[in-house]
């Protein structure tokens, strides 16, 4: 039984109220304890940031998709690469690093907990695979459902205990954590080769509509008592103008989970787009955040963009297409049976190219307009904004209003014309970061009963230490302090162990996969259900019986199980 | 005569796969399908055995015909037999040219060998224990 | 007798997983579902009994343990290692050789390099817009096959994703789906096509542009007659890819072992993505081994690179052509080589198989092959999908755990690698 003892940390634990107070923290098998004698190991803190784990609630760092970014990209490959020093094996890939790249470089920044944004169920297995070689941190799966055949006819049958069985079936045999729709009906239209535009419009012999998807799916999900809420890429992304769909979808969420959320929306960045077409493209991130502001039982992450070379992958395979005839550069498309589809291309964001300069600052705008920082995740929709390893500056830019306006000068001239952000003076606290970047995630994600994203007795023993001295840093002069604070972390603790030491992985970490379990009554079992049965054996092309994922591919892992109400 | 040599799989070959040393897998891939013009042109009936040469080596095989092949082409099983005439260049692809190689055709009365015996040949040695 | 059911097929890239297998006193006595080539595998006799050792030209039987220290023994006295196969072996096995290769310095290959390296290099220029088998089957009233021979190298391909295939969107999927084979020969598949368009040797890529021009509205520029194929005969198949509701082409090494090789799979994307502005279409490599995919997939997570991965710099180095195995066997430059679940004596040019005999040769294979009659040292281990288990991709990339039917003694290939793995840590003291 291990013993961990972490002197004189400053300690911000927004989950626990906790505020920059220097405290001992200590540690025995993994979890946090009031106390230890003699403890195995002593940790001086002294004068450095200290926070539990960071926790990405958004990010594609596994599974078919992003591995075929690192297939199809052997110049990103190139582009970073160590070789085998220690416990570290050898990592490739820039924006779409090889699983230890990931794994690694996420330790250094303190980061103990990763939610891979989109896992479509079909190609599960494969996401588990390399959750097996992404050591360094607790790895959750969102469950792609925005075109899964089964679901959609029991929406169009207005049978929603039928939708919740189905979900329920399929997260458990996925292994999956969370509902994630991602273009709802568009996904299924692009099986034919067209899209939807909004929530609206009829999706393709389906008799319904992506907002009626969206809906019933919430209605569905809590249903279940699934710990996260449905987590939905809008329809439209990425398109001018698209704003407006935002705004329709956001007014049409009912408020029905008093724990948290109703749903979280993601990479929001590129769904707050004004205009009619590129030319008259702007910045319409002022109305999302007023949306946001009004609606307590929403959720965001930000999908900030920041500049230089990054590769789009997304289940939004229409959109990617789009993309691909904008940029002319290499496009993937990978279309899954009966459940949704997929896209990559590479990309890279200039300064001097008007709508990327937009899109960067409507990112910082959304984080600095929404008023409630645990309503308002910062991420990148890793790699789709910026490869995560940029979350250091986009914690400066939020924190220093003299470093955003620096980097505003360097943009295209016309930038200012289309964005609020230079009139914008908030300037977010150390506080504010450190829920943005952990302690929100926690909570929506409804990992907090998982002892998640805190530092007191009884949690998780994830935490990381910064070499940064609040007292003495004002972010927002010193943001290059900020961005090299951040980057390295003085120690990464997982479970009590220290897996990194400034940016030197010491173990070959040993993480856990976390995925839920709704019991539902035998009435919508659909292992029982000779409808389901037969429907996904004549349509798939593989057999019901080889399709879940059996635990021998999740090693260590936490069943999170559910009591649902159907 | 010249000829361009394609090499593929055929379902006979697949099934003896797990049996490369086997009587089967020597029979299918020391077979040369030539179309019936070429077998008239090169004087030699179906059944009769024909020698392939080119710059990397040579081959004796069994002349069958194919109305399927277009004339000057002849097709090979994938095996050891036609690899005697590949040459590993791959014009920096790391794929050798294993579907289109110049070779020359000519009847022969010498006989087709084994894969064991062109792995002997080679210096190869059998396991005899099994 | 004991009958399974919903087993997986470990042979072919389509990794049919509707299998039924008969057991009888621990022996599989017959199947049903399954191709002739996947019976043939499934009832494959003679396998090695033993590891064996060849000590001045004779083999002779040793045990596990003193082959492990064998084969570790070649293996770090090298300078220039080569480990090349893994297409036959399951996920699990390959991720070990990774791990191995990144300690050895050596070179990892996997037959990727033989058979699609070239579509690979292609979609690194220009991407692929794929989908997985099932849409196809659900979706597709147009199916090209290319420079592929499904009825002698997939047999079952056709039966469950394509023609014969029952599919959500159609309502009589065999009449209502059209079939176009292009190919120099005439082949099985050809013979029953709608469409055989037959082109002259090496005459790809020109139709590709041919069709390319078409569908943007240049046929005025198309001479009567490309590669042997008729301009009519050009601008009628045009006509039905861009009209069809669906379109899925799959290609085969006619394409990438013919002259152009890679820039034929260039054309062949090039002409899918312009078939998108016109309606939907998809493309799929035939792939060959049941797991060559899988070994592309763990070797990109693990490395970045799907195939021909050079540690010899610490770092991973990616230039197939030159760290490919063909042609560090053919520049003589490797000098040692271990050979997972692959034949190379029977699938190599005679020149690199000369080498192969030259260096020290460890091969892990269930039976006596051809590589064998040349090796150093054989291990014979489980056959995945009968006494061992794993997971495999699907052509189309779905990860599929392929079962095992029956327990045996014989040592998986995770197992034996990771014994040999283990051991070189140890003697490297890490």
């Amino acid at each position: 039984m291990k013993t961990l003892l972490i002197k004189n940390a400053f300690v911000i634990d927004p989950i626990q109220h906790i505020s920059g107070e220097t405290m001992d923290i200590a540690v025995r098998n993994g979890k946090i304890v009031d106390d230890v004698k003699n403890p195995d190991e002593v940790i001086d803190a002294q004068g450095m940031l200290t926070l539990p784990g960071g926790i990405d609630s958004h990010t594609h760092i596994c599974g078919t998709k992003v591995n075929f970014g690192r297939y199809m990209s052997p110049e990103d490959m190139r582009a970073g690469r160590t070789s085998r020093k220690g416990d570290m094996h050898a990592t490739a890939g820039y924006s779409v690093p090889t699983t230890y790249g990931n794994s690694y470089r996420y330790s250094r920044m303190g980061y103990t907990t990763l939610l891979e944004g989109a896992m479509a169920p079909m190609e599960a297995r494969h996401t588990h695979e390399e959750f097996r070689y992404t050591p360094m941190q607790d790895c959750l799966a969102n469950t792609l459902f925005d075109g899964n055949w089964f679901a959609l006819q029991a929406i169009q049958d207005g049978d929603t205990k039928r939708l919740a069985g189905i979900l329920a079936w399929y997260l458990s045999a996925a292994k999956g954590f969370g509902v994630k729709l991602t273009n709802p009906g568009g996904t299924e239209a692009w099986g034919f080769g067209k899209d939807v535009s909004c929530i609206n419009d009829p999706i393709p012999n389906f008799d319904i509509t992506p907002l009626e998807i969206i809906v019933k799916m919430i209605e569905a999900n809590e249903m279940l008592n699934l710990p996260h809420s449905v987590h939905l890429h809008c329809n439209n992304l990425g398109k001018p103008g698209n704003y407006m769909c935002t705004l329709d979808t956001y007014d049409a969420i009912p408020d029905i989970n008093d724990k948290r959320q109703s749903l979280y929306s993601t990479h929001v960045q590129f769904h707050s787009y004004g205009g009619s077409s590129w030319n008259d493209f702007c910045s319409k991130a002022e109305d999302i955040a007023r949306s946001v502001n009004d609606k307590p039982h929403i959720v965001i992450d930000t999908g900030q963009v920041m500049f230089g070379k990054t590769t789009t992958m997304t289940a939004d395979g229409p959109m990617e297409f789009n993309l691909y005839r904008l940029y002319h550069n290499k496009w993937s498309n990978h279309d899954i049976e009966m459940e949704t589809g997929s896209g990559i291309i590479p990309v890279v964001y200039r300064k001097k190219n008007l709508v990327n300069a937009i899109m960067w600052a409507i990112g910082l705008e959304l984080a600095l307009l929404v008023d409630d920082p645990w309503r308002c995740i910062l991420a990148t929709d890793n790699p789709n904004g910026a490869p995560f390893v940029k979350y250091p500056e986009v914690m400066a830019l939020l924190m220093s209003k003299e470093y955003r306006d620096k980097e505003f000068e360097t943009l295209h001239k016309s930038t200012g014309r289309r964005v609020a952000l230079p009139a914008i003076e908030r300037e977010l606290t150390w506080d504010e970061i450190a829920v943005m970047t952990r302690s929100a995630q926690a909570r929506a994600l409804g990992l907090i009963d998982y002892g998640k994203g805190y530092l007191s007795e009884g949690a998780e023993a994830d935490i990381a230490i910064y070499p940064i001295d609040v007292d003495s840093t004002d972010p927002a002069r010193d943001y290059e302090r900020i961005i090299n604070g951040f980057s390295t972390t003085e120690y990464t603790i997982k479970r009590g162990e220290v897996v990194c030491r400034r940016g030197t992985c010491t173990l070959e970490g040993n993480h856990s996969t976390y995925w839920v379990k709704p019991h539902v009554s035998p009435a919508y079992d659909m292992s029982k259900d000779a409808a389901f049965i037969d429907g996904f054996n004549r349509y798939y092309s593989i057999r019901r019986a080889n399709y879940p994922v059996g635990e021998e591919y999740l090693g260590r892992n936490v069943c999170m199980e559910t009591e649902a109400s159907i | 005569m010249k000829f361009i040599l394609n090499t593929g799989r055929t379902i006979r070959q697949g099934k003896f796969t797990e049996n490369k040393l086997g009587q089967g897998y020597a029979e299918e891939t020391s077979r040369c399908y030539i179309h019936p013009l070429d077998l008239l042109e090169l004087g030699i009936e179906e059944g009769e055995n024909i020698m392939v040469t080119n710059v990397t080596g040579e081959v004796v095989l069994v002349a069958l015909a194919d109305e399927g092949l277009p004339k000057g082409m002849v097709f090979v099983p994938y095996g050891i037999h036609c690899n005697s005439v590949i040459s590993p260049c791959t014009h920096g692809t790391g794929m050798p040219d294993y579907k289109i190689h110049e070779v020359e055709i000519a009847p022969t009365s010498e006989d087709r060998k084994t894969p064991t015996e062109l792995l002997e040949q080679l210096g190869g040695v059998r396991y005899a224990g099994n | 007798m004991q009958e399974i059911k919903d087993m997986i097929c470990p042979f072919c890239g389509c990794l049919c997983d509707d299998i039924t297998l008969e057991i009888e006193a621990g022996k599989i006595v017959s199947t049903d579902n399954c191709c002739t080539i996947g019976n043939a595998k499934f009832l494959g006799k003679n396998r090695l009994k033993n590891p064996i050792k060849k000590i001045d030209g004779t083999w002779t039987d040793i045990t596990y343990e003193e082959a492990v220290d064998t084969a570790v023994e070649m293996l770090l006295d090298a300078d220039r290692p080569l480990l090349f196969g893994w297409s036959g072996t399951h996920g699990e096995a390959q991720c070990v050789g990774v791990h191995m290769n990144e300690i050895l310095g050596g070179v990892i290959d996997n037959t990727t390099s033989v058979c699609h390296g070239p579509s690979i290099l292609a979609i690194q220029e220009v991407g692929h817009p794929g989908c997985t088998l099932g849409q196809v089957k659900n979706r597709a009233d147009l199916i090209i096959y290319w420079g592929c021979n499904p009825i002698e190298a997939h047999p079952r391909h056709m039966s469950r994703y394509t023609t014969y295939a029952d599919g959500y969107f159609l309502d009589n999927a065999f009449r209502n789906r059209k079939v176009i084979v292009v190919d120099v020969r005439e082949t099985e598949t050809a013979k029953v096509a709608d469409e055989f368009i037959r082109i002259k040797p090496g005459g790809d890529y020109a139709v590709l542009s041919s069709l390319r021009a078409i569908l943007r509205g240049k046929s005025d520029m198309i001479p009567d007659s490309v590669a042997g194929v008729s301009k009519t005969q050009l601008m009628q198949v045009a006509d039905m890819c861009k009209t069809c509701s669906f379109g899925a082409l799959f290609f085969g090494v006619g394409l990438t072992m013919a002259k152009g090789k890679y820039k034929n799979v260039r054309n062949a994307i090039e002409f899918v993505d312009d078939l998108n502005r016109h309606t939907k279409f998809t493309l799929t490599p035939m792939r060959g081994h049941w797991n060559v995919y899988g070994a592309n997939e763990v070797m990109a997570w693990m490395t970045g690179y799907p195939y021909a991965v050079d540690f010899c710099r610490g770092v991973a180095f990616y230039n197939p052509g030159e760290t490919t195995a063909i042609d560090i066997l053919a520049r003589k430059e490797c000098d040692a080589c271990m050979i997972v679940a692959s034949d190379p004596a029977a699938h190599f040019p005679r020149a690199c198989v000369e080498q192969l005999r030259d260096i020290p040769l460890v091969v892990i294979d269930p039976f006596e092959t051809m590589t064998t009659t040349i090796a150093d040292l054989q291990i014979p281990v489980a056959v995945t999908g009968i006494d061992a288990e794993g997971t495999a991709y699907r052509m189309d990339g779905i990860p599929i755990k392929v079962k095992k039917a029956m327990d045996s003694d014989y040592p998986s290939d995770t197992e034996i690698l990771t014994r040999i793995y283990n051991k070189m840590l140890e003697v490297k003291g890490l």
